[in-house]
């Protein structure tokens, strides 16, 4: 009896406290969807709903880009940011297998380097990089920004070797006696295992490379078709800024998260059963 | 700890096939970060002319230079403040997620969403929020009969950005947090409660010590972003062209590299920064090494 | 197995448009240059158009525009110059001009002038001397800004004060600001303020403070800081005296309000250059503006100008410096003149209709006289470092964290260290 009403008052704290957070992480976007609805005269009005209501903010946007300018920018930055997130996965689940699970002798010494390069901020290593992307021709093309993420990376790796490193060893004894290849077990025993944390860094990724402004403004030309969206937005925010025109950059800001977005809700499905799945399993 | 197969003859081959994305990564990486930062961290580079040899000298003048002082002790305290705050926050909503209670996709969405939008982007909405006479939150203060407070100036602002930060960063460990705790097998659970231990005893000796791994990775991963914090900082609290009421250790970094033309600075800053980041790793390993259960 | 097979021809299409980066390659005999500058998106256009024209004119010679923000300019110049790679022409701000010459990252255009007798002598000689060094010109000034006073007419006819005027002192500015803040909604919260500007950089108020109070900013050889010396304390006693009798907000809480206050609809008065003009007209202010308060000294006000320069590395130097040159000739002068961001170099356009017949009613006159009683904003080696210092040092004391004598104090030591390591 007193177990269940533990179970209660528990449940209830539980609902209070997330509630209570959940606001607090939604407070920001709901403000920003209503200033960006808002006529500039009321844009610090206390009031959620606008009144009155517009949509002028968001052509107000447009009206300086050149034509299909949104489109392309929303292309380059998709198309990077997707490829990314297959280039890491590809490798540095491999990368985390071998570090997890394979006894070999350069490996503490290879993992501490790994997580060493964690520790030079991008500003930094921004300009060596760059030479050496000079010197191979690439400056000027999406290369800088798509193939690094096919050689491996220090987070995706470090986090799939946590993961990894709590998947029962009894499981890789008995396919080992099996006959398995250490590629069998690795395809047929840890990956699919690992849908939770792979769903996880997938979203890393993706963010990160469709919100990185340094590199793209960096490698790519200054042209808004071949450029991301937050080069381009970054163009344009200056000027809004300026102004204090805090109604269209409210807009403007929306619609640069507004794709991740709808990608997130997608996808999140697929992810969420990931997660739930591999509970039950286990 | 030591653990792992050994690989079988042939299969050394697969081994470092798999390595060899990475290692190329690497063998990158080594040399166009950290060989190349710590060599400049040897020059004055102004960017233009070849790089002039300095030794030790741009070390000795991090000593002296007051505005990297004050950035690299801005960054010390954010970061003490931002770990531990995000870590266990995020712990404890995946947490309470974890429950089996109803609502859990709605929460699990909401809660990820700041993580999902750029900086950029959320940074110019808390900079209406935290408007000193326009902004929300003093007015909520102030119908709630409390004093507004500035919360950009310069005794509150870095109270205000950890707190951007970390709320930009729960989603990222809840879902790290929710992935590792899914992978603790039921039956533990089950072995518990058969010996009678309520929801909370459970946590202590079954959930904790199984989360260790993932709190592992999420206090180094938070730290490096704590030394590395850069984007909500430089939006929220930048004056003008130029400084920040909050400089930290990347702002100074980066000023010097592209605005003062000192590489030599910014890399011998840089490799301080890294200097504490790996001395702080070190301690996180021989932590792990002592308290972190894998299996 | 049909999953996979769409999987992997989705990502075929990705990885085969990847090459759509590539450089097309250029056609045979035509030269291709690089022009980058920092502006608002407005100025793509323009600029476009002029590029146009020089196509029109030059059909072997292709100019490739790049527009940034403020920001994203220089975190790639200086990326792309480090690199090995600058950009051919570049945009230049003239106080920045000396840390890029003297680091020898420009190309001497000395030859260039020399090869076109009486190529300078259009200009607006207070706009060439930037870019001059013993060696000869290093760049050449693209358009100029002077600084002169901002005012809001509908403000003004509103609250039935009478306009700035050329006979205005700085306290006749204080004491109008002061009429000008008002509450004007009745909450209790100051929604207009009398005056605004930036206090941050020298060229939107302090510089001209000064020299109008009869103090200078540095010494002739760039070795002292002299803003702190006699009279030079005078003028950031008034400067402080401005935030402190609650006419202009403080910097911390201005940013809530946007970055230009005069823009946004929160300020009365305000001291900018002409680039602002656009912003304004756009944002539907009406507006005129006035010559600089004067000072116990006499007048004073600041002229700066945006400049071009070539790479040093350039590979078609004759190429970049035919653009230059069509961009300095009156038909591109003239284009950028509509512009309206800033004020053509060129005399004779400056003092056409081109240039005095702008949309916005504002009266243009003002900029070009003014010059009479300009001076140039400081060029030196260290500029942007010095300026950080004095600007971020000094914020503490307009927030009211600070005092202004021992801050100052402060500040000018450490400028003049900054000079000294950049001798």
């Amino acid at each position: 009896m007193s177990k269940s009403i533990n179970k209660i008052v528990l449940d209830i704290l539980s609902y209070a406290v997330l509630l209570f957070g959940a606001l607090t992480m939604l407070f920001p976007f709901v403000w920003m969807i209503s200033v960006s609805f808002r006529v500039p005269a009321q844009q610090f009005s206390r009031n959620i709903i606008p009144n009155p209501f517009t949509v002028q903010n968001y052509f107000d946007l447009f009206r300086d880009l050149p034509d299909n300018a949104f489109f392309y920018l929303t292309f380059n930055s998709f198309k990077i940011s997707i490829l990314s997130v297959i280039g890491q996965i590809l490798t540095c689940a491999m990368a985390a297998f071998v570090f997890a699970v394979v006894k070999f002798k350069a490996r503490e010494f290879l993992f501490a380097l790994l997580l060493a390069t964690l520790m030079i901020p991008p500003q930094v290593s921004l300009i060596p990089n760059f030479i050496i992307f000079k010197y191979l021709g690439w400056i000027g093309t999406q290369l800088p920004l798509i193939v690094p993420a096919f050689w491996g990376g220090a987070f995706g790796t470090f986090l799939l070797r946590q993961y990894f490193l709590t998947i029962p060893r009894d499981l890789v004894d008995a396919a080992r006696m099996d006959g398995a290849s250490l590629f069998d077990i690795f395809w047929r025993i840890y990956l699919p295992l690992s849908k939770p944390a792979i769903a996880a860094l997938s979203i890393f990724v993706f963010k990160d490379a469709w919100n990185d402004l340094l590199h793209p403004l960096v490698y790519l030309p200054t042209d808004l078709q071949k450029t991301t969206l937050t080069v381009g937005l970054a163009f344009f925010q200056q000027q809004l800024q300026m102004g204090g025109k805090f109604t269209v950059l409210m807009a403007g800001a929306f619609l640069s998260i507004l794709p991740l977005l709808i990608l997130f809700f997608i996808a999140q499905k697929q992810f969420i059963e990931g997660i739930a799945l591999s509970g039950m399993k286990r | 700890m030591v653990y792992g197969l050994k690989p079988l003859g042939r299969e050394k081959f697969w081994l470092w096939l798999m390595l060899i994305p990475t290692l190329i990564g690497l063998a990158f990486g080594t040399a166009g970060s950290l060989l190349a930062t710590l060599g400049l961290s040897l020059f004055n580079w102004d960017l233009i002319n070849p790089p002039r040899w300095a030794g030790m000298e741009n070390y000795v003048q991090l000593f002296e230079n007051k505005d990297y002082i004050e950035a690299f002790v801005n960054t010390l305290k954010f970061s003490a403040l931002y770990v531990p705050g995000v870590v266990t926050l995020s712990l404890m909503v995946a947490i309470l997620l974890n429950r089996k209670i109803r609502g859990v996709h709605f929460f699990r969405t909401v809660y990820f969403l700041p993580t999902v939008t750029s900086a950029v982007a959320t940074a110019l909405v808390w900079n209406m929020i935290y408007g000193k006479e326009t902004g929300i939150l003093n007015f909520l203060l102030e119908s709630l009969g409390f004093a507004p407070i500035c919360w950009l100036c310069t005794d509150n602002a870095m109270m205000s950005v950890v707190i951007v930060n970390i709320w930009g960063a729960i989603g990222e460990g809840m879902i790290i947090f929710l992935a590792g705790l899914t992978a603790i097998p039921r039956d533990y659970y089950e072995a518990a409660s058969l010996d009678g231990a309520n929801e909370l005893r459970q946590f202590f000796s079954v959930t904790l010590p199984l989360i260790t791994p993932s709190i592992f990775f999420q206090i180094i991963i938070s730290a490096i972003n704590a030394f590395q914090a850069y984007d909500y900082i430089y939006m929220l609290t930048r004056r003008g062209q130029g400084d920040s009421s909050v400089p930290v250790a990347v702002y100074s970094i980066y000023r010097n590299a592209f605005h003062f033309f000192r590489m030599g600075d910014a890399s011998a800053q840089t490799i301080q920064l890294a200097l504490l980041v790996a001395l702080f790793m070190m301690i996180m390993f021989w932590w792990e090494r002592h308290y972190v259960v894998y299996e | 197995m049909n999953k996979h097979l769409v999987f992997f021809v989705v990502v075929s299409l990705f990885l085969a448009s990847c090459g759509g980066g590539a450089k097309p390659a250029a056609q045979e005999g035509v030269v291709e240059i690089n022009f980058t500058m920092w502006g608002a998106p407005e100025e793509l256009a323009v600029w476009q158009a002029i590029v146009d024209d020089f196509h029109k004119a030059n059909p072997n010679i292709r100019v490739k525009v790049n527009v940034s923000d403020w920001d994203s300019y220089w975190t790639k110049l200086n990326t792309l110059i480090a690199g090995g790679t600058p950009p051919d022409v570049f945009a230049m701000d003239a106080p920045l001009f000396l840390d890029w010459q003297s680091r020898g990252a420009l190309l001497n255009l000395q030859p260039y002038i020399d090869a076109n007798p009486g190529f300078l002598d259009g200009f607006y000689p207070q706009t060439l001397t930037a870019y001059k060094t013993p060696n000869g010109y290093y760049g050449l000034p693209r358009d100029f800004q002077t600084i002169v006073l901002f005012y809001n007419k509908d403000m003004f006819d509103a609250a039935g004060v009478n306009y700035p005027n050329a006979d205005w002192t700085y306290e006749d500015l204080l004491a109008t600001a002061k009429k000008m803040t008002l509450d004007t909604d009745n909450d209790g919260k100051i929604d207009q303020y009398g005056f605004w500007s930036d206090t941050w950089d020298m060229e939107l108020l302090w510089s001209s403070v000064i020299w109008a109070y009869g103090g200078e900013i540095i010494n002739a050889d760039h070795t002292k800081t002299l803003i702190g010396e006699g009279s030079a304390r005078d003028a950031w006693a008034f400067i402080d005296s401005l935030y402190k009798q609650g006419v202009m907000p403080t910097p911390t809480t201005s940013g809530e309000f946007g970055l230009d206050l005069f823009q946004s609809g929160m300020a009365a008065m305000t001291t900018i250059g002409h680039w602002a003009v656009p912003g304004y007209v756009q944002s539907g202010i009406n507006f005129d503006v006035a010559f600089m308060p004067k000072g116990p000294a006499g007048r004073a006000t600041s002229v700066n100008s945006a400049g071009f320069v070539i790479a040093k590395g350039c590979k078609h130097p004759d190429a970049a410096f035919a653009f230059i040159n069509f961009a300095l000739s009156e038909a591109g002068q003239k284009r950028l003149a509509e512009l309206g961001f800033a004020i053509p170099v060129l005399k004779s356009v400056a003092e056409s209709d081109a240039y005095l017949k702008q949309p916005g009613n504002l009266n243009q006159q003002v900029f070009l006289d003014s010059l009479a009683f300009a001076r140039m904003k400081p060029v030196f080696k260290g500029y942007e470092e010095w300026a950080s210092m004095v600007g971020d040092g000094l914020i503490p004391v307009f927030d009211g964290e600070a005092e202004l004598n021992a801050t100052l104090d402060e500040v000018i030591a450490a400028a003049d260290e900054v000079l000294a390591k950049n001798k």
